[in-house]
């Protein structure tokens, strides 16, 4: 259970506690709203992501998947150092990273890196190629002039851009080859950590399999960590290890894909996975679709108890007023946990169930 | 491609280092001002303004030569020859006095040629500083928010909201009308319009995700202001100050007239309108040639701002070139064809009934 949640024995097959590169705990973030005029009160909070616990191992990529608005996002930054924690520590490399002062981050920044999820907004649309590739070095003081120039035109053909390019502007490239361009400036530094932001969400279906294997071979050429944040179930399978998955702020299940995508425990699991598209028409008729009932709940005043309580269609009394623990449930690995009561067993059938409910 | 192929690429680029410059050069993208550079030389209107506007400029510029050839140093009175018996001025073309002489029989020509120095060096100098002192107050107050932007926003506020004459007059009373207070007074009243926009373009480009992208590689705010906010408010501000620049004139002017700009001998359009206005029912040319310069250079100085906005942003254009000469007729005759088009299209296709309830 080290591959995900801080504990401290090692499950089965599971890296030794010193190989973790990222350890996340009890990360806590809210946003708080404010009222508008003159003199601002705080009204309430945002609650981003409330208690988070992960653990990334050195060398792995872990898939972290949920709805839009789910904490997602809010987590990455947590952990990239761009907004301030509300509560809990980031531990990157053995050393405490929570909420570092500006100067004491900089040497951190070398190490963690992003790739953002929408190429055209996260290339200045008014420099050129070579100045924004080039500016991790420029910051960091590493290469200057003719010896920048050749670390970017190296970089450049490393994720399979044309070097002569160097002096064109973004506008000038396609989708994919702009997020090629936002994976050479995140590389530049030759980063530990790469967070992945939907890095292709953006793409369209063709390009997104070269980006992701592009971004394989580059973890495997530079022994690179993934924190990898996707909606799409089907890409977080095909390129993670492990996958958490994420709602209203907190992790409802994590553990090795295989456990995970084969058996889903938490009913919202089992929702998210009957509502990805089948390629294959038979699989795409045979399989009974989950439809949640209502919209995602106001992270600014989230359900008692567990969360997911009131589109559950396995949900009973104690689910609104009891917060489940993320547990191993009966049956499965100690890697793979759930935050549940009422865990989905093997071969239910949660859609008919639903339609009891209703 | 593998880590020897990165090497193997590496010591490549090293060796057609020159070769890989040249095709850079080649292949180099056009960037916004070359585009804009286009599009404005198409504009007829903005170029001839841009060549009017030289004009000006040149004359200014030379008009020591003018004297060398009129013999009529600016600040000189010609009693014999400059007025006629009864002591006013005398007109066009007399006795060498190429658009006659003011009320004191100094050479007009020269002196709205001296004045036109005074002019464009208020103009230009003034617009210089404001958009300085516009884009830094901007900048500071958009990025950092909070404080800084209270503090700064409300006093943008105040500055605009002042009645501008009436602190200029009460500068000149108390320090004495000079050069140096006009062009003190006129700077500290352009910069807070262009602050106010440059605030709010700042505000939208720093929640962009490059904005993030530079955070997350450590750049500081001053390194992010000024390398990835102004490459991108650089438009905006050029066409505001191009406008300001005939604003500035003509507020000098308006100083000048009043009696509390430029001091006489010194010549300045506003000035020499002030000492026309007790000769205008007998010398016509008195009132006419300063003001008409007046008119043309601010006019001018308006169209090529005009333009310069519809070049930098070809959206803009679109909306108001279609009553603009050739490209307006042609657009015009493009829609008429597409029209034909899809009139045609609807006869040949099939007719659908309309859906229910549609």
């Amino acid at each position: 259970m080290s591959d995900l949640l801080e504990s401290t024995e090692p499950g089965p097959g599971t890296p030794a506690g010193d190989d973790v590169l990222v350890r996340i705990e009890n990360v806590v973030k809210y946003f708080p709203v404010r009222t508008g005029g003159l003199v601002r009160r705080t009204v309430g909070h945002v609650q981003a992501v409330d208690d988070v616990s992960l653990s990334i191992p050195r060398g792995k990529t872990l898939g972290l998947v949920g709805e839009t608005g789910s904490g997602k996002s809010t987590l990455a930054r947590c952990v990239a150092g761009l907004i301030p924690v509300t509560s809990g520590k980031v531990i990157f490399d053995g050393r405490d990273v929570t909420n570092l002062s500006r100067s004491a981050m900089r040497p951190v920044r070398r190490e963690i890196q992003m790739i953002f999820q929408d190429p055209y907004s996260s290339l200045n649309p008014r420099r050129r190629v070579g100045a924004i590739i080039g500016d991790p070095f420029t910051i960091h003081r590493t290469a200057t002039g003719g010896e920048r120039k050749r670390q970017v035109q190296e970089l450049m053909e490393r994720v399979g851009l044309n070097p002569e390019h160097y002096n064109r502007f973004p506008a000038e490239f396609s989708g994919g080859q702009r997020q090629r361009i936002g994976v050479a400036r995140a590389l530049a530094l030759r980063p530990k950590l790469i967070i992945c932001d939907e890095p292709v969400s953006a793409l369209d279906v063709s390009i997104q399999a070269q980006v992701l294997n592009l971004l394989a071979d580059l973890q495997r050429d530079y022994g690179l960590t993934y924190l990898f944040i996707a909606h799409d179930l089907e890409v977080v399978r095909h390129v993670s290890n492990t996958v958490a998955v994420m709602y209203l702020g907190r992790i409802v299940e994590s553990g090795p894909i295989t456990p995970v995508y084969d058996t889903p425990r938490h009913p919202y699991t089992a929702a998210l996975l009957s509502a990805a598209p089948a390629a294959d028409p038979d699989t795409a008729a045979a399989r009974q679709r989950i439809i949640l009932t209502g919209d995602v709940p106001s992270p600014i005043d989230p359900p008692s108890g567990c969360r997911f309580h009131p589109r559950c269609p396995k949900a009973e009394q104690i689910c609104g007023t009891q917060e489940p623990q993320l547990e191993a449930k009966a049956g499965d690995a100690a890697t793979h946990v759930t935050a549940c009561h009422f865990p989905v067993q093997a071969g239910e059938n949660l859609a008919a169930a639903q339609a009891g409910a209703n | 491609m593998s880590i020897t192929g990165i090497e193997a690429a590496s010591q490549e680029a090293a060796a057609g280092e020159s070769a890989l410059d040249t095709g850079a050069a080649k292949i180099q993208g056009r960037s916004q001002w070359q585009l804009t550079w286009r599009r404005l030389r198409q504009d007829k209107v903005a170029m001839a303004a841009l060549v009017v506007i030289l004009v000006i400029v040149l004359l200014a510029i030379f008009a020591p030569v003018f004297v060398s050839f009129t013999h009529h140093p600016p600040n000189i009175a010609y009693p014999n020859t400059g007025e006629d018996a009864a002591g006013n001025p005398v007109a066009p073309g007399t006795n060498g006095f190429w658009l006659g002489t003011d009320g004191t029989g100094r050479d007009l020509f020269i002196r709205i040629l001296y004045g036109a120095r005074i002019s464009l060096f208020v103009g230009f100098f003034t617009t210089f500083v404001g958009v300085v002192a516009g884009l830094a107050v901007g900048l500071m107050a958009g990025y950092f928010g909070g404080f800084v932007d209270t503090v700064l926003a409300r006093f943008t506020d105040a500055v605009l909201a002042f009645p501008y004459i009436v602190l200029a007059l009460a500068l000149a009373v108390v320090l004495g009308p000079s050069l140096t207070v006009i062009i003190g007074v006129i700077s500290f009243f352009s910069w807070a319009a262009i602050a106010r926009i440059v605030r709010g373009q700042t505000l939208s480009i720093k929640e962009k995700e490059y904005i993030e992208a530079a955070r997350s590689l450590g750049a500081g705010p001053f390194r992010i202001m000024i390398f990835d906010i102004l490459p991108n408010l650089l438009a905006p501000v050029l066409v505001l100050a191009t406008l300001y620049i005939p604003t500035a004139i003509v507020f000098e002017a308006t100083l000048s007239y009043l009696g509390l700009g430029i001091q006489p001998p010194t010549a300045s359009w506003g000035n020499i309108l002030a000492d026309a206005q007790n000769f205008y029912s007998t010398s016509w040319w008195y009132v006419v040639f300063p003001a008409l310069v007046l008119l043309i250079t601010t006019l001018a100085f308006n169209l090529l701002g005009d333009g310069v906005r519809d070049a930098m942003d070809p959206r803009t254009e679109r909306v108001f070139a279609a009553g603009r000469g050739r490209r307006g007729r042609k657009g015009r005759e493009k829609r008429q064809v597409l029209a034909e088009d899809g009139s045609d299209a609807a006869h040949a296709a099939p007719y659908v009934p309309p859906a229910e309830g549609s």
